[in-house]
């Protein structure tokens, strides 16, 4: 049986004095979607920011069995954990094109990114229509899908997406939902989903674990929590 | 006793060591240094006048030096030109800053910040060119030169002496008007509008008034202090103004502390006696330690040598009063503000 | 006519100056949100030492080259082991620390090679054209030819290259860059680093006309800043456009406005500064204002 691919031990973090993560593990398949559910202020952006090294932690944090938690950001980036950052997870003040550049700064084969390139602007032909407008121009839902394939230009092991649905409309949310899916489908790509929106995520999930008061209060299969009704009205607010 | 009661005591104290060290300056060193404690006193009388601007509103000025050359230019010419007696030129020489103050203070308003620190710095830099431009009125390169009072006869002491109480009592004058001006209610209106413009607004706060009010009155001190300048150098001339002067009040006002009274005179004291001190050593070397004790300020003791010793105090106080017979720590009470920086006198 | 194409003829190659210095100085601002006063003076500082090298008996292009590459060094050292530990301090405490390297750099300068000036030897030969009246000297189309290439090469730099591209992510979202793997204070340490060739540049081309002397660079600093303010904090094309801006008006002003001449000629981009600041705060071409409400 393979290592998972992300597993998390005793994670702790905080801002400055506020401590808001006490203990928390949870661990990420190959090829799963694992959802992080929860109220707000329950401390699911901080666990995503611990993770990518934006903020400073404690804790075990083990990427394909190797701990990173004593790396910085950019060397966590550059073991592929990819993390799509709460608001707009694009560099706005520059072009489309730019974005996927900067997503696929790690990468140093020029046919790969030819080919991602390629990959991306099939899907979404709009995004090559507009490759030299600033990313700031697009739609709230253009620029979460730019997001992503900036995040996914390179390559990365693990996707990290801090409630991605965040100020979309329910039509937009569930495009985006839709790639998330396909790109778990047809690529395996691994993904920590932070969403507040639990029914949705539930039904592109794997597996779900409910946060609160920066624990773990509760784990299961996603179908499994979809159709408890206790959980659906304590936790998920269904 | 608390913390803060010993804490007052113990300012209360330092303030009165250094009054009775100030007393007796012109017992304990030779003329020439109480010229140069003169010189130190008249400075530190415009890096009071800059705290009150750059610590307790918040608005940077590197024209300092600007203020104080039009005091000493006004009470200079005064003096010569229409014979006034030196005393009475002084406050002609706070007003005429305190105008130029209100002048840049009202456009100041719209550059806040770093824009401000650049304009602040071009005026400095135009000094000696305009003095120089000036010239049937200032004497151009020539410069000014004035006679020194001479003390009343009933008055114990030379000339140097006399001066130096002169200042003495000019800067008693200013300590207090400051002291006034940073309790109370202009006190708070000042800080509010420095820490937080928006609330200060909300709060019924003019903050146009405020800050052209601290503007020209921080400007009046610094007019103050160079007519007293004038005095007691005997002289003035468009090299006295260079733009180094606002550079080192700028200098002074952080070593000392720019929040801090006591800090004015510490940060005079630098930059008088270091020059001279380190000059006897090596003459790029006053450079080199001024621009290091700038950047060792900022990395380490950002409140000045004031706020220095207060954190050690404050911290030797809470040792002490923690003694192990107690076993529990008095709480701490102090004016800490959001910045978390300390008010003291 | 002939003198006001003279004045602005003279006015365009003092303007490239003032132009580069205040490229050097946007640079830093952008990558960094520090005005760094001290530019000029580690400008100067390199000079001294290309001056030096000459001296040494090292021929006079190759001193250039080399410095060049030193500054790069000794701009990115300054950034990390002098800026970095307090890059998130106040304005006021920056500026305090800016001012701290003025004087201390233009005090390592006095120490080092005393405050006599010193003759620097010409970049560009003594050859004069005269095109309808105007002098032109070779110095002056080649500092103004020179501003070009500088301005190309580093255009290019951010705009085609992957490392530009990372420095300006690096500069505009500090915390977004290390996401796709850049090493941001790397990045940063670069800015500074060419800035400080970029300065080294600005100060070799004005070294031959002014004396090299620790103090050489402080009026230039100046114009820079009213350069820079003018064009726009984070706009290198405005540190460009207001530089020459700034030459030209302080030439004409100087020879034309009677009493300003050349005594309060340095009150001219003082000048201009006050005015952009109440009409247009962020400059010419710049987007977002200095002034932090």
């Amino acid at each position: 049986m393979t290592a998972p691919i992300l597993q998390v031990h005793g994670l702790h973090a905080g801002y400055g004095s506020i401590r808001v993560l006490h203990g928390i593990d949870f661990h990420v398949d190959d090829g799963e979607i694992v959802a992080l559910l929860g109220a707000n202020g329950a401390g699911k952006t901080t666990i995503l920011r611990a993770l990518s090294g934006t903020i400073a932690s404690r804790g075990q944090i083990m990427l394909d069995g190797k701990d990173v938690s004593a790396l910085g950001t950019a060397a966590r980036a550059q073991l592929g954990i990819a993390h799509i950052p709460q608001g707009r997870g694009t560099f706005v003040d520059f072009t489309v094109e730019e974005n996927l550049a900067l997503g696929a700064y790690l990468v140093r084969d020029k046919q790969s990114i030819r080919g991602a390139l390629e990959y991306w602007f099939g899907i979404f032909p709009w995004l090559a229509e507009r490759r030299d407008q600033p990313a700031g121009s697009l739609s709230g839902g253009e620029q979460q899908m730019l997001a992503v394939a900036r995040a996914l230009m390179a390559e990365p092991r693990i996707l990290m997406c801090d409630e991605p649905s965040l100020g979309l409309a329910p039509a937009i949310t569930q495009s985006l939902f839709a790639l998330l899916e396909k790109l778990n489908k047809e690529r395996g790509m691994a993904i920590l989903l932070v969403e507040q929106n639990a029914r949705l995520t539930l039904k592109i999930a794997h597996r779900a674990y409910v946060i609160e008061s920066g624990e773990v209060r509760l784990t299961g299969g996603a179908v499994e929590l979809r159709d408890n009704p206790l959980i659906q009205r304590a936790y998920l607010g269904i | 006793m608390n913390e803060t009661k010993v804490e007052q005591m113990l300012r209360a104290a330092g303030a009165c060591v250094i009054a009775l060290g100030l007393l007796l300056v012109p017992v304990l060193f030779p003329s020439f240094l109480v010229y140069q404690f003169s010189l130190t006193l008249t400075y530190a009388i415009a890096i009071l006048g800059l705290n009150l601007l750059m610590g307790f509103n918040g608005q940077i000025s590197v024209a300092h030096g600007v203020f104080f050359a039009v005091g000493g230019y006004t009470t200079a010419i005064f003096m010569t030109r229409y014979g006034m007696n030196y005393l009475a030129t002084l406050p002609f020489a706070a007003a005429m800053s305190g105008l130029l103050g209100f002048v840049i203070g009202v456009p100041a308003l719209r550059w806040q910040g770093l824009p401000l620190a650049f304009i602040t710095f071009g005026l400095a830099v135009l000094v000696p060119p305009v003095a120089l431009k000036l010239e049937p009125i200032t004497k151009g390169a020539t410069g000014i030169s004035l006679t020194k009072p001479a003390p009343p006869a009933w008055l114990p002491g030379d000339q140097d002496t006399f001066i130096y109480f002169v200042c003495l009592a000019g800067i008693a004058v200013c300590v207090l008007l400051a002291w006034r001006l940073m309790r109370g209610d202009t006190g708070r209106s000042l800080r509010a509008a420095r820490d937080n413009g928006l609330i200060a607004e909300s709060l019924g706060i003019n903050l146009s008034k405020v800050r052209i009010m601290a503007f020209t009155t921080s400007a009046g001190f610094a007019g103050f202090g160079g007519g007293l300048f004038a005095i007691v150098n005997a002289y003035v001339s468009p090299e006295s103004f260079q733009m180094t002067k606002s550079f080192d009040f700028l200098v002074a006002s952080i070593v000392g502390g720019i929040t801090s009274i006591s800090g004015a005179f510490i940060g005079a004291l630098f930059i008088v006696f270091l020059p001279d001190w380190s000059a006897d050593m090596n003459i790029a070397l006053s450079g080199l330690i001024y621009g290091g004790v700038m950047v060792g300020m900022m990395l380490v003791a950002r409140d000045g040598v004031v706020g220095l010793l207060g954190t050690l105090t404050r911290a030797a106080i809470r040792r002490l009063l923690t003694a192990p017979r107690s076993g529990k720590s008095l709480s701490a009470q102090t004016d800490e503000q959001p910045d978390g920086r300390q008010y003291q006198t | 006519m002939q003198l006001f194409l003279q004045q602005i003829v003279e006015g365009l190659a003092s303007g490239a100056i003032y132009a580069s210095l205040a490229l050097a100085l946007v640079l830093i601002y952008r990558a960094t949100r520090i005005v760094n006063f001290a530019q000029g003076e580690m400008a100067t500082l390199s000079v001294y030492v290309t001056w030096q090298l000459n001296q040494w008996g090292v021929p006079f292009a190759l001193s250039l080259l080399i410095v060049a590459a030193l500054s790069f060094v000794f701009g990115a050292f300054t950034f990390r082991f002098m800026i970095r530990p307090v890059l998130g301090a106040s304005d006021h405490t920056m500026v305090v620390i800016c001012i701290g390297f003025f004087i201390g750099f233009e005090a390592i300068a006095l120490w080092v090679w005393g405050a006599d000036p010193r003759a620097f030897p010409r970049i560009f030969p003594d050859h004069v054209w005269i095109i309808g009246g105007v002098r032109l000297t070779a110095n002056n189309l080649g500092i103004l030819a020179t501003l070009c290439v500088m301005t190309l090469a580093l255009s290019a730099l951010f705009r085609f290259t992957r490392i530009g591209l990372a420095m300006r992510a690096s500069a505009a979202e500090r915390e977004k860059s290390p996401l796709v793997g850049i090493p941001v204070e790397t990045m940063l340490m670069f800015g500074w680093g060419l800035a400080a060739t970029v300065g080294f540049v600005a100060a070799a081309l004005i070294a031959p006309s002014l004396f090299l002397s620790p103090p050489m660079m402080v009026s230039v600093v100046i114009y820079a800043l009213a350069a820079a303010t003018l064009g726009g904090w984070d706009s290198p094309a405005g540190a460009i456009v207001g530089g020459l801006v700034v030459g030209v008006a302080e030439s004409l002003c100087a020879t034309f406005v009677g009493f300003i001449g050349n005594e309060l000629k340095v009150g001219v981009p003082f000048a201009l500064m006050a005015a952009i600041l109440l009409v247009r705060p962020q400059g010419l071409f710049g987007t977002t204002a200095v002034i932090r409400v």
